[in-house]
């Protein structure tokens, strides 16, 4: 009886009404920006071997200390010995088209860029909340807690601007990482070194394990290992 | 200063004085009087979070990483001031007609692996020695006093002094090694270094002669084709239509130039990959390989069922076997050995009724006989086709027969000196310039040289030692077959303590010793073991040209970035002024040519000189550089254009220049080994037969009674977060990577092991402590503990980091090679503490990260 959806159940009018509230809330404070262009990443899950110097590149670039990770090279390995697999997926920040961070953050701190729609939170008015932190699907937003203020990877917008690509990208010693505008990249159009032409179809945007892209339109695309498919996944003989 | 001039002061620098401030308070009072609340805040304008301040606004210097791997690449200092801010890499911009992304084919930009990246945190390391130091406590304890330059090296002269006087002219032992090398002018090295120089010079030195990494993998290299410059450049990678990775880990070692990126190309070009190995690495699952686990230290013979199988099929290469091989078959050996055993009868039971075919070698390595077969037939049929036998299996008991069996199974297979072929072995390629410090008549001068890691046996033992016992190379100057009395030991860019095998014994024999001086820019746990810390200056801090050792073809300008830190000298500077003090204005000059005594203040313009003297005499006279050393100096790099891919032994087969070898083939059967008669008076001092056969080791998983204790085979192979065992104090690495030992899920669900669990890996040489790491990636029966981890010892000797060399054995191969994976050892769960040296908490998100199981 308590379960139905009975039309004047209070609690449910309740949840009706915060739905409702949350909408209109975002409405008044929150207009999304479109971009002129939207930049995003490509690796390549198969290729990558791992080392992290991407990682360390971004480290000593944003100055952080052992703990935030802007950029995480993740490992997944499977099957039973002997026939294994292993392959990583490699994520800092999406920049997503409909950020979840965004709309969280109590200050403004969080904005869109409109020129080529990289996210940043700008440090002089994040307040460390973390609210961004538990939003993010992806876990990119990071809690420096010397600081007291969460960071996270901005595509090295200072790069960007002087013509250049950030400084993981420049890293990737098999060079499996590049930037590029994301809609191009998804059609395979986007000269780069990340993906053989071959690879073309393994282009996917989402990978196992990762959130569903259609929570915040995430911008990277991966080439993707055949244990990786999200619809297809089956054992190595 | 009195009250009033303080005042003064303050209001001067603060450019205020009364009347201003008082304007000031007034503005405030009246926005405040007029309400509050009508005084408009500030609009919030959003702004990039950006890194301050920006590349653009510092000052750019090109240098390069420094450590042993075998590599050399970029590293693009951003300073400000004496400050390095951070540091970038190649991105095609330094180079003549360089632009920023230019990466192609013929000259890559050379990129710096995550080590190379973390370099600006070893330089401002909490670790790094900055003053002269003197112990004070006991030899391992770790206190010291702060000592001046002048007390610390007249005690160490005098101590020199003492001991040359007292034991004689071996009384020092040399133990430099790699880890400052790889300039050109600043070189540690075992036999090429500046401290061989000085203490040759000086007429007092024991050195160590065999190398760590691969003396086994050398030995053979040098018997079978007479050179160690059996490799092929990186490039030709890229155009091999099979790899076979035996032991071998690119994605791990980053081992030289670009390898790794050039095997991704030949993968995009079809190329197949094999991954021969107790472990499905990194590698494996990049270049998507078949793998092969093998049993370890058994790698031989595996590779004597695959020649079973090749020579039973009729797939060698008859015509490359009698032009170019000594000893494959009964036809092709020399008239004088023709009643010794060829390689194919050996092969085939001839001699001992034994056919090493694919079922014989599978009962051994534990691969199956159709497994062996089936990797036969691809390597013998696929042209070209690289079988790449790194030196990792070569760091076992006879060691040397695996590598040397490699090469027997690339020779008949024809694959040597063509173009996506392989002949390595010790892979090292295309010839660089390598030195620019004064090279003499003393460069290498011995009393007595003995298998690197014998020294604690030597110690311990002296004089009741034999010969063959500590592989003493025949007619050192002390005279031929004298026993060294080592009183002394020096370390330049050396870590041995830390890094040589069965470190409980090297304890007792360091607390044998009279003097312990250590050279190191980083307090290491062999420096906590030495009686003089002397600061060294980081190659930051100097002015050098790096070089890749291995692979790749470039030379990279290392200028100094910064100020020596603290009160560091170079060992340069050290060594000169240790001449000065042991041997006046003659040694002084004599070891130093260029410099007068006040090089140990002012060495810049010296430096500068023997540096512009090897890039004028050597870089553009001998290899044809018309780049001036002015010009080179501005861009940063210089990258060799290559007329064609170097490939190791391409004019031997297709000119027909003869092997270096005696008898001017490839000598799978060895004319020098053959004619040994008393082994004991060769360096290697047990016999080492005349052609490759599996002999097998001190201790292995085939060994019944020994298995019964100690159940499993422990490798320690390199790791990614280090190299060596530099690297060990840098938190961003500790982070991504933990000193953990790897099992096989199998192995530990029946030991009631999970990862992350604390075990205790044993033998009876020793005990250590780590977190055991669960996986299907590792072969049953099988352990893997990464080499390098600095120890941390508690009151019992139980090492809580988790070294695996307090468990190796100190019984090297004959040929040398260190016995490092040939060791048997239990597990077990333990309340025992682990320490991994680092703030587990503030790094603990890394586990998140990492695997699914």
């Amino acid at each position: 009886m308590a379960n139905e959806a009975v039309p004047n159940n209070p609690i449910l009018q309740d949840k009706a009404t915060i739905k409702e509230a949350i909408k209109r809330h975002k409405k008044e404070v929150y207009t999304p920006v479109v971009p002129e262009q939207q930049f995003g990443f490509i690796h390549n899950n198969v290729d990558c071997i791992g080392c992290r110097a991407c990682e360390i590149a971004c480290k000593d670039k944003n100055g952080l200390p052992p703990g935030p990770r802007f950029r995480r090279v993740m490992y997944v390995e499977g099957g039973t010995y002997p026939a294994v697999y292993a392959y990583k997926v490699n994520m800092s920040c999406n920049h997503c088209a409909e950020p979840a961070c965004l709309p969280t953050c109590p200050t403004g701190a969080i904005y869109k860029r409109k020129q080529d729609g990289i996210v940043d939170i700008d440090s002089s008015l994040c307040i460390g909340c973390r609210r961004c932190e538990a939003a993010c699907p992806f876990g990119a937003p990071q809690f420096i807690p010397e600081q007291n203020i969460v960071s996270k990877c901005n595509m090295c917008v200072d790069e960007i601007d002087a013509g250049r690509k950030p400084y993981c990208v420049m890293a990737c010693m098999m060079r499996v990482l590049d930037i590029g505008p994301i809609d191009k990249l998804r059609e395979g159009n986007y000269a780069t070194k990340a993906m053989a032409p071959h690879e073309k179809d393994k282009l996917v945007r989402q990978v196992k394990s990762m959130a569903d892209p259609e929570l915040t339109n995430p911008s990277i695309v991966f080439v993707a290992h055949s244990q990786g498919h999200v619809d297809k996944p089956k054992e190595p003989q | 200063m009195n009250g009033q001039d303080w005042k003064d002061k303050l209001k001067a620098s603060l450019k205020m004085d009364r009347r201003s401030f008082l304007k000031t308070t007034a503005l405030g009072s009246a926005a405040i009087a007029a309400g509050g609340l009508t005084v408009k805040p500030k609009e919030a304008k959003a702004f990039a979070y950006e890194p301050y301040p920006r590349d653009d606004e510092l000052t750019t210097v090109v240098t390069s990483c420094a450590h042993n791997c075998g590599s050399r690449h970029m590293l693009v200092a951003h300073k400000k001031g004496d400050v390095i801010v951070r540091l970038s890499t190649d991105d095609g911009r330094y180079q003549q007609g360089g632009a920023f992304g230019k990466d192609t084919f013929e000259e890559p930009q050379v990129r710096a692996c995550l080590r190379g990246r973390s370099y600006r945190s070893r330089l401002y390391s909490q670790e790094r020695l900055l003053y002269p130091m003197v112990r004070t406590g006991a030899r391992g304890e770790g206190k010291f006093k702060r000592a001046s330059w002048d007390a610390a090296l007249d005690h160490v002269a005098g101590k020199m002094e003492e001991l040359k006087s007292k034991y004689g002219p071996t009384a020092l032992l040399d133990q430099s090694y790699a880890g400052a090398s790889y300039g050109v002018l600043h070189k540690s090295d075992q036999i090429e270094g500046l401290l061989g120089r000085f203490l040759g010079m000086y007429g007092c030195r024991t050195s160590s002669w065999s190398v760590p990494s691969y003396e086994g993998t050398k030995f053979s290299s040098r018997i079978t084709f007479g050179t160690i410059q059996d490799g092929n450049e990186d490039d030709a990678f890229a155009h091999s239509k099979l790899i076979i990775m035996w032991g071998w880990n690119p994605a791990y070692t980053f081992h030289g130039g670009n390898t790794f990126y050039y095997m991704r190309l030949a993968k995009q070009q079809g190329c197949k990959f094999v991954l021969v190995d107790p472990q499905y690495t990194d590698s494996a699952s990049a270049y998507d390989a078949w793998w092969i686990p093998i049993r370890p230290n058994t790698d031989a013979a595996m590779m004597a069922g695959m020649a079973h199988h090749i020579f039973a099929n009729n797939w060698h290469d008859q015509n490359f076997i009698n032009k170019f091989v000594q000893g494959m078959d009964a036809g092709t050996m020399p008239d004088w050995a023709k009643d010794k055993e060829n390689f194919k009868d050996y092969i085939l039971g001839k001699y001992d009724n034994t056919p090493k075919s694919p079922e014989w070698a599978a009962e051994i390595c534990g691969v199956s006989a159709d497994d062996i077969k089936k990797l036969a037939q691809m390597y013998a049929t696929t042209k070209p086709a690289a079988l790449k036998a790194s030196w990792a299996p070569g760091r076992n008991a006879y060691g040397e027969q695996y590598n040397r069996m490699a090469a027997a199974l690339q020779a008949m297979t024809g694959n040597i000196g063509v173009l996506g072929g392989c002949a390595e072995g010790i892979g090292k390629a295309w010839h660089a310039e390598g030195v620019a410090y004064p090279y003499d008549e003393f460069a290498n001068v011995f009393y007595a040289s003995i298998k690197s890691d014998r020294w604690a046996h030597t110690v311990l033992n002296y004089p009741n030692v034999k010969r063959e016992e500590i592989g003493l190379w025949p007619g050192g100057r002390a005279g031929d077959g004298v026993i060294p009395n080592i009183r002394g030991i020096f370390w330049q860019g050396s870590d041995w303590f830390n890094q040589l095998t069965n470190i409980n014994k090297e304890i007792q024999a360091i607390n044998k010793l009279d003097l312990v001086v250590c050279n190191d820019s980083t307090i290491t746990p062999s420096g906590l073991f030495a009686d003089v810390l002397l600061p060294v200056a980081t190659h930051f801090e100097r002015h050098d040209v790096a070089l890749p050792w291995y692979k790749g073809h470039y030379y990279i300008h290392r200028p100094k970035v910064i100020e020596p830190l603290g009160e560091s000298k170079t060992d340069l500077q050290i060594y000169t002024e240790l001449a000065y003090r042991l041997g006046g204005a003659d040694f002084g000059r004599r070891y130093n040519p260029k410099a007068n005594r006040d090089y140990f203040m002012y060495n810049d313009a010296v430096d500068e000189a023997f540096l512009r003297e090897w890039w004028e005499n050597k870089v553009m006279h001998h290899q044809h550089v018309t780049m001036p050393w002015e010009e080179f100096k501005k861009y940063g790099i210089y990258k060799f254009k290559l007329d064609r891919p170097h490939v190791a032994f391409q004019d031997n087969v297709e000119k027909g220049v003869p092997w270096e070898t005696p008898s001017g083939k490839i000598e799978i059967f060895s004319g020098q080994l053959a004619q040994y008669d008393d082994w004991t008076k060769t360096a290697y001092g047990h016999e080492i037969p005349a052609i490759p056969k599996w002999i097998v080791p001190f201790e292995y998983l085939g060994d019944k009674e020994k298995t019964a204790k100690h159940p499993f085979h422990l490798i320690s192979p390199h790791p990614r977060h280090r190299t060596h065992s530099i690297f060990n104090n840098i938190g961003w690495l500790r982070e991504t990577y933990e000193q953990e030992v790897t099992i096989n899920a199998s192995d530990a669900k029946k030991l009631g092991i999970k990862t992350g669990d604390t075990v205790e890996v044993f033998n009876d040489r020793g005990r250590v402590v780590v977190p055991a790491y669960v996986t299907e990636r590792c072969m049953p029966g099988v352990l893997v503990l990464y080499e390098g981890a600095w120890i941390d010892l508690d009151e019992n000797g139980i090492d809580r980091a988790g070294n695996p060399d307090m468990l190796t054995l100190d019984e090297p191969s004959p040929a040398g090679s260190f016995a490092y994976n040939t060791v048997l050892c239990g597990i077990q769960k333990t309340d025992l503490a682990h320490k991994p040296g680092w703030d587990r908490l503030a790094t603990a998100r890394s586990h998140v990260f990492r695997r699914d199981l």
